[in-house]
């Protein structure tokens, strides 16, 4: 190995007992150029924490002390129907669909690949590196060579573990299509998952997803997104957090006349902490950008949106991008961090952003009560209509499971 | 069948607590319907809020019946599971819920608070469709998002109609005519007529005797300053037409 152990911890500064975790599976990994490098990234921050600017308010150190295996499994359902092509992850490895839909095939890589630039990411960087499994897979390539319509769904499922960590590249020909529906699910410690997509000439990829963990895991999901000429991408999220969760994308507009659509929802309890973060660049001219956020939280959760355009000089001419973040404070207690940034140096583009926070209507709550619906009731109807519009780009198949995991969750905390 | 006696709420926080409804004494049997007329800032909207228990008015005096059962002990959606119900005068826009599940979800919420079975879904379905016919909504109207997008009239429709699902025991309509044409008034007046019965009483309050042309009220009040200072029939109202409220007024002190 080129990097001694010492060495690496040296570069931590200061490793805390789940960085020396970290540290030592590393260790145990097949030598890889690659690796080290995604390694080293990593090593430059170790788990992001609140004194760094793009982390303040989702301090992974802090809620990491150990690496410890999670009290809870993972028993909640996952979006896939039954026999559909599922790729589930867990600590014990990866398993793999009998039947994967015609236009798609599977790679199996057992060295770390360069891909993208996850290695901007501390937590991207740090999967790259740790997704290797001795003797097995360490990322798994999905290319999509058609249009498909038939959904691949991918599970992450702790089972109780320390840790699970996956990596997945998506490779989308020219005129493929692929949907997508990820159900992150928790149960380890700490659980971890990069996605890396790009999508060449008039590709197109819908991403649904639902993240759900425990008051006592760390959850990350970070995807970095590069779309070609004419591409499309429609990102659908619905995060219930855990005690620290954060669901970051990275998207590139690369080529002229692509076209992403970055929606979320979080509805967040007592104890559960959810970060929608997003960094989008308008790298090409004629590009358009759609994002709405919305979230609800509980007194004692968290909800953070950290999202950022940014338009370049030349390049990023005829943008067209729009930015929303919308959040309810259902309780006193609830807390709700925002951060919309817009960062434009070009002179021709169409930017706007919206943020807002505050309670429900007392109008509408008071008009809903006369007509007999007691106020938890109502307060959770109001709080689903709220969320829906962020999800109504997700999955055909799946949106309506959404919406009813969104109602039980409210039926079962709002007051 | 409703009851205020000596009725006296302010609104506003204490030392700004301002007195609204100043001693109101009422008694609407059951199969009447009552007009209630009276100047602007005469305490006509203010009665209704104190009735259905909106926050920010408090009781300090009085009290208020339905069927010997106190109103202003409950909560705003138990007086309407025991059958109060309010037109708005300002029907609020409930973005994200459709007309048909808000109504549906309303009449199922009413029904558990009264210990009863949720209404089946075929027959709210039919119940609605007839419904909506006859107020001149169509099946894609009830679809849309409760009152957003809906003009003034059809908001004051879509009222009528929630009172004819809900069929409540005693209806309180809030200017239920401002903002309607003609046409408009008479479909919500036949509407309202349609429920007239022995079993069930009615508040119409109303600036304007336009409205009583079309709802034929058995007694006229006239409230001002936070209470009934005069009662007739129904020519009590042609007659405030006539001479105004300074004239009627006058003549009562």
């Amino acid at each position: 190995m080129t990097v001694s152990i010492d060495a690496l911890k040296d570069k931590f500064r200061n490793p805390g007992s789940a960085e020396l975790e970290l540290i030592a599976r590393y260790a145990m990994l097949p030598e890889n150029g690659q690796r080290e490098r995604a390694f080293e990234a990593f090593a430059e921050t170790g788990l992001p924490h609140r004194r760094m600017e793009a982390w303040k308010w989702t301090d992974f150190k802090a809620a990491l002390k150990q690496v410890e295996a999670s009290k809870h499994a993972a028993d909640t359902a996952s979006l896939a129907a039954s026999g559909q092509a599922v790729i589930e992850f867990t600590p014990e490895g990866v398993s793999l669909p009998k039947n994967v839909p015609a236009g798609i095939k599977l790679h199996e890589r057992s060295d770390a690949q360069a891909l993208g630039d996850a290695e901007e990411v501390p937590l991207g960087a740090m999967t790259a590196a740790l997704s290797g499994r001795v003797g097995g897979l360490d990322t798994l390539i999905i290319e999509v060579n058609e249009p498909t319509t038939e959904p691949l769904h991918i599970v992450t499922r702790g089972d109780r573990g320390e840790t699970n960590f996956a990596r997945v590249a998506v490779v989308v020909r020219p005129g493929a299509r692929l949907d997508l529906i990820e159900s992150h699910l928790g149960g380890a410690g700490f659980s971890s998952f990069l996605i890396e997509v790009g999508m060449q000439e008039a590709g197109s990829v819908r991403r649904t997803v639902l993240q759900r963990g425990q008051a006592d895991e760390a959850q990350a999901i970070t995807a970095v997104v590069s779309l070609g000429d004419k591409s499309q991408y429609s990102q659908t999220a619905l995060a219930f957090g855990a005690k620290v969760a954060r669901l970051e994308t990275r998207l590139r507009h690369q080529e002229s006349g692509s076209h992403a659509t970055l929606n979320g929802a979080y509805l967040c309890a007592d104890g559960y902490h959810a970060d929608f973060t997003s960094h989008v660049r308008h790298g090409a001219p004629s590009s358009i950008t759609r994002q709405v956020t919305k979230g609800a939280v509980l007194d004692g959760g968290t909800g953070v949106f950290q999202g950022k355009f940014h338009v370049p000089r030349t390049i990023g001419q005829h943008t067209d991008a729009d930015m929303q973040h919308q959040a309810l404070l259902l309780e006193d207690g609830a807390e709700v961090f925002a951060k919309p940034e817009l960062e434009i140096y070009a002179d021709d583009v169409e930017c706007a952003h919206g943020n807002t926070s505050g309670a429900l209507d007392p109008n509408q709550l008071f008009y809903m009560r006369q007509r007999g619906i007691p106020e938890a009731e109502a307060r959770a109807l109001l709080t689903e209509a709220f969320i829906a519009e962020a999800l109504e780009d997700a999955s055909e198949g799946v949106h309506d499971v959404l919406l009813d995991a969104a109602r039980r969750f409210l039926a079962d905390t709002v007051r | 069948m409703l009851k205020l006696d000596h009725l006296t709420a302010t609104v506003g926080e204490e030392d700004e607590a301002k007195t609204i409804l100043n001693g109101l004494s009422l008694d609407v049997p059951a199969g009447e319907v009552h007009a209630i007329m009276g100047p602007n800032g005469a305490g006509k909207s203010t009665l209704s809020y104190v009735l259905t228990g909106r926050d920010g008015y408090e009781v300090t005096d009085g009290s208020a019946t339905l069927e010997g059962a106190d109103l202003l002990d409950m909560d705003p959606e138990e007086r309407a599971a025991k059958g109060l119900f309010l037109s708005f005068q300002y029907p609020v826009e409930v973005p994200g819920v459709p007309v048909m599940t808000f109504v549906r979800t309303a009449m199922n919420a009413q029904r558990k608070l009264r210990g009863e079975d949720e209404i089946s879904a075929p027959d709210f379905i039919k119940k609605s469709r007839e419904l909506g016919a006859k107020l001149n909504l169509t099946a894609d109207m009830l679809k849309r998002p409760l009152n957003v997008g809906f003009s003034g009239g059809e908001k004051k429709r879509l009222e009528i109609f929630q009172m004819m699902m809900l069929e409540p025991r005693f209806a309180i309509l809030d200017e239920t005519d401002s903002g309607l044409d003609i046409d408009a008034l008479r479909t919500v007046a036949d509407g309202v007529n349609a429920l007239r019965s022995p079993e069930r009483g009615m508040l119409v309050i109303t600036h304007y005797q336009r409205l009583l042309d079309h709802i034929k009220p058995d007694k006229v009040h006239v409230l001002a300053n936070g209470k009934i200072i005069k009662t007739g029939g129904p020519e009590l109202a042609l007659r405030l037409e006539e001479e105004g409220y300074d004239g009627v007024l006058g003549e009562a002190a």
